[in-house]
């Protein structure tokens, strides 16, 4: 047996828990703050402040909780992983009316969470006439929300591949597609590694990052990006990323090194770890407009997930061995079709020359607004590439014999 | 002498019951995050050592009995003007020597280090044999951590540190005098020297010495070396060691540099926060030091109840480093005053031992079998020893300051 039949989930945090919340946020120590920082320095003093006067004294929890499980339909689900024994996974279902829908597997990354599927959600099972529709699966990933998280070190790329993919195939999904972005890139490239053509027939990333061609492995395409010059928006991306590397690495470098240490702060302050996530969602974002309860309400998935907060940062470290090498190191270009959704604000976007090293790139888009949490942000446009990339005259049309996602 | 006209105030500690009872609450609610199996030092602080600290803090440590002893040191505060940032009060030990001509000494700090770190070296070098040299010794809180204020506005460089140490010496009529600093201590004393090498800094000695690759242009004796170091065993592995650290020690350095406020929040709120954040480094910065609880707490209380609050003294990293765009030595340059250097085994950045002389003109030397980053904690007698030689009669700075030179 290596999964469990279904089990219906509704999320509900014991009243315990949301008291010792009240009490840390009744006693919350604020730091000081230099005169116009604004955001240079990170989050700031008045926007966090603001923010913990609200949690602590209007965000209603039991109120979002309702709204979550009165949105999504969401299930827990033991799954095997070799030598990490049984997981219990969490994760949102939704079917589509049309029986032959593309089932298509969403996975987010950090500091996201199983919510970012709330938008989409509705776009991509909805049957509408001309449109290719999909069964959702959205899970925690382990260490996130509600799923469970490893309790052994070396969980990285082959064992996220090997539980997503067990999850899916238990729900009837032999084949599948895969959309993902931040960590959700690497273990959709994870899951063609290791499932490609088998059960993994296509994947489209939000996240438009690789290591550039390597003279080993991919000689011709190394020659090449050498020997051909950049674009000048190729060059902008590249400074950007340079800076981006220089100053805005800060929480990667301790996550994939010392996450331990760090989960301490994230584990016990409510202000920590809201300021630790809200600089992201801000920085990270192009221009939108975060309501605070918004806010607070993502906050709140790391607060009260099962494995506490300082579990889902682990991945860093897990995914990269320590700051050894890169994540995309575990990704191995496959032939199913490819594609990146891209998005002007996001972090670390590379040439389009590095993409191919990841698979067969058969779609691109350039959106002109929307930055790293694509879902979120720009749910339409993220709806509108997965429909283009597998929509009829699409170039990943069909891949799922016999559930094209239109009517027959 | 115009900007330092206030007369030096006697500063005694006295933390408010109120944050003592804060302290409390917030130590009865601690929320633990879990541990992988078999983590050990692997992620950062292990789990069992932090909950054995916190458990020691909520029900055994005294800090009443704690403050009482920190008060028998002799200490002040004086308002010292910095260009720029106005009036801020530094606090420090001063303790005078029974020798009149004794040597004036500043001590300098580091991070995660405070003003305590002088402790055990007072007696050594205020009231040492009658042979050696006797110092008065002057060690202050850094702005931003202990009990000194912190800057306000950003912006705070290395050059308004270097006067900060100038005009506090200057304030207590030490026209001359010698530095000594270790981490922090070490990059300031360079940019301290910059600045007041001669006219008032005659000699300078680190216990951290570590510098910058040297480039063909500026050092091309030692970038030649670089050729050798293969075949340099010792050289080597010192190196080897800090290119380890740099790849996986490095995250709180990242942090601290970019994105300080963010962390602070965390920081300020979490008193095991704090406590992992600082003890991770405690333990694996020094040689082996057998920390009881008692010293570590103690350690974390200043962080604690500083006066500007633990989020405070990471800013250093920021200003000096300029957002992570230079490195700490940026704005220094080599001055020909006597430099001692002191090499300690368990020492993290371990460059080459030649490089020491592109950081000043090496006139002392010494090599040890045991102690780490903070050897004046850790090996005081052997610190001592160094400034003993270095300044004593014979030694290469014997005499450095006119009519002070250790012996009446």
């Amino acid at each position: 047996m290596s999964t469990s039949p279904e089990q219906p989930f509704r999320i509900f945090v014991p009243d315990a828990e949301l008291e010792l919340l009240r009490l840390k946020l009744a006693s919350t120590c604020f730091p000081d703050e230099l005169e116009e920082a604004g955001w240079e320095y990170g989050a700031p003093l008045a926007n966090v402040r603001r923010l913990v006067a609200r949690w602590r004294d209007w965000f209603d929890w039991r109120k979002a909780e309702e709204a979550i499980n009165a949105d999504l339909l969401q299930f827990t689900k033991d799954v095997e992983v070799e030598r990490f024994g049984v997981l219990n996974v969490h994760y949102v279902h939704r079917r589509s009316v049309r029986e032959n829908a593309v089932p298509l597997l969403f996975v987010h990354g950090w500091p996201g969470n199983f919510l970012e599927v709330r938008k989409v959600l509705p776009l991509l099972t909805a049957s509408e006439r001309d449109q290719p529709c999909f069964h959702v699966v959205a899970l925690s990933l382990p260490g996130f929300g509600f799923s469970e998280a490893p309790g052994r070190k070396g969980f990285a790329h082959k064992q996220y591949a090997e539980l997503a993919n067990r999850l899916m195939v238990s729900l009837g999904y032999e084949a599948y597609v895969v959309q993902g972005g931040d960590w959700g890139h690497y273990i959709a490239g994870s899951l063609a590694t290791y499932y490609a053509h088998t059960n993994v027939k296509a994947w489209l990333s939000n996240y438009p990052t690789a290591l550039p061609p390597q003279v080993s492995t991919t000689p011709w395409k190394w020659l090449k990006n050498l020997l051909k010059p950049y674009t000048r928006e190729e060059r902008e991306r590249l400074e950007a990323m340079r800076e981006f590397q220089t100053k805005g690495t800060g929480y990667f470098h301790e996550q994939a090194t010392k996450p331990q240490t760090l989960g301490y702060s994230l584990a016990d302050s409510p202000v920590g770890l809201l300021a630790w996530i809200y600089e992201k969602l801000v920085s990270w974002t192009d221009g939108y407009p975060w309501q605070d309860d918004e806010v607070l309400e993502w906050v709140s998935i790391y607060w009260f997930s099962r494995a506490g907060p300082a579990a889902s940062i682990r991945v860093y470290h897990q995914m990269t061995s320590g700051f050894e090498g890169p994540p995309a190191a575990g990704v191995r270009w496959m032939s199913i079709p490819l594609g990146f959704a891209a998005f002007p604000e996001e972090h670390n976007r590379v040439p389009r020359r590095w993409l191919r090293t990841l698979g067969k790139v058969v779609f691109e888009s350039e959106h002109s607004r929307g930055g790293h949490f694509a879902a979120h942000e720009c749910p339409n446009e993220l709806v509108g590439d997965v429909r283009r990339m597998f929509g009829k005259g699409g170039p990943a049309f069909g891949v799922v014999p016999g559930k094209d996602g239109y009517a027959s | 002498m115009a900007s330092t006209t206030a007369e030096e105030q006697p500063f005694t500690l006295a933390v408010p019951d109120a944050d003592l009872e804060l302290l409390r609450t917030k130590l009865a609610s601690v929320r633990f995050p879990d541990e992988l199996e078999g983590a050990a030092w692997d992620y950062g602080a292990p789990l069992a050592d932090i909950q054995r600290l916190v458990t020691h803090w909520k029900n055994s440590f005294d800090w009443r009995k704690a403050e009482a002893a920190i008060n028998t040191l002799p200490m002040f505060t004086h308002d010292i003007e910095v260009d720029g940032f106005g009036t801020l009060n530094i606090h420090y030990v001063h303790q005078k020597s029974a020798v009149k001509n004794a040597v004036p000494l500043l001590f300098v700090h580091g991070w995660p280090g405070h003003f305590l770190e002088v402790r055990k070296l007072l007696p050594l070098l205020t009231a040492g044999p009658a042979d050696q040299p006797s110092f008065h010794v002057v060690a202050l809180s850094l702005p931003g951590f202990g009990f000194s204020e912190a800057p306000k506005k950003p912006g705070f460089k290395g050059r308004h540190y270097a006067e900060v140490f100038n005009k506090l010496m200057l304030s207590l009529g030490y026209e001359e005098y010698v530095y000594q600093g270790g981490d922090w201590g070490c990059a300031l004393g360079a940019h301290a020297v910059t600045h007041y090498a001669h006219t008032h800094i005659k000699a300078w000695h680190t216990n951290t010495p570590f510098y910058r690759r040297p480039k063909f242009l500026s050092n091309p004796l030692l970038f030649l070396g670089l050729l050798t170091l293969p075949f340099n065993e010792p050289a080597l592995a010192g190196l080897q060691r800090s290119q380890e650290f740099m790849k996986k020690g490095m995250g709180y350095y990242m942090e601290q540099a970019t994105q300080p406020q963010t962390l602070g929040y965390s920081l300020a709120d979490s008193p095991v926060g704090l406590l992992a954040w600082i003890y991770e480094k405690l333990v694996s910065w020094s040689d082996d030091y057998p920390w009881t609880d008692d010293e570590v707490i103690e350690w974390i209380s200043i962080y604690w109840f500083s006066r500007a609050g633990p989020a405070a003294a990471g800013r250093i990293y920021y200003e000096i480093t300029n957002r992570n765009t230079n490195d700490l030595f940026e704005g220094t340059k080599r001055t020909t005053v006597p430099f001692g250097v002191a090499y300690f085994p368990g020492e993290i950045a371990q460059t080459p031992k030649s490089w020491s002389k592109m950081l000043g003109k090496v006139v002392f030397e010494s090599t040890h079998d045991k102690g780490g980053h903070f050897s004046a904690f850790e090996q005081p007698e052997k610190l001592a020893s160094d400034l003993h030689k270095m300044f004593g009669k014979g030694g290469p700075a014997h005499g450095v300051v006119p009519g002070r030179n250790g012996y009446d």
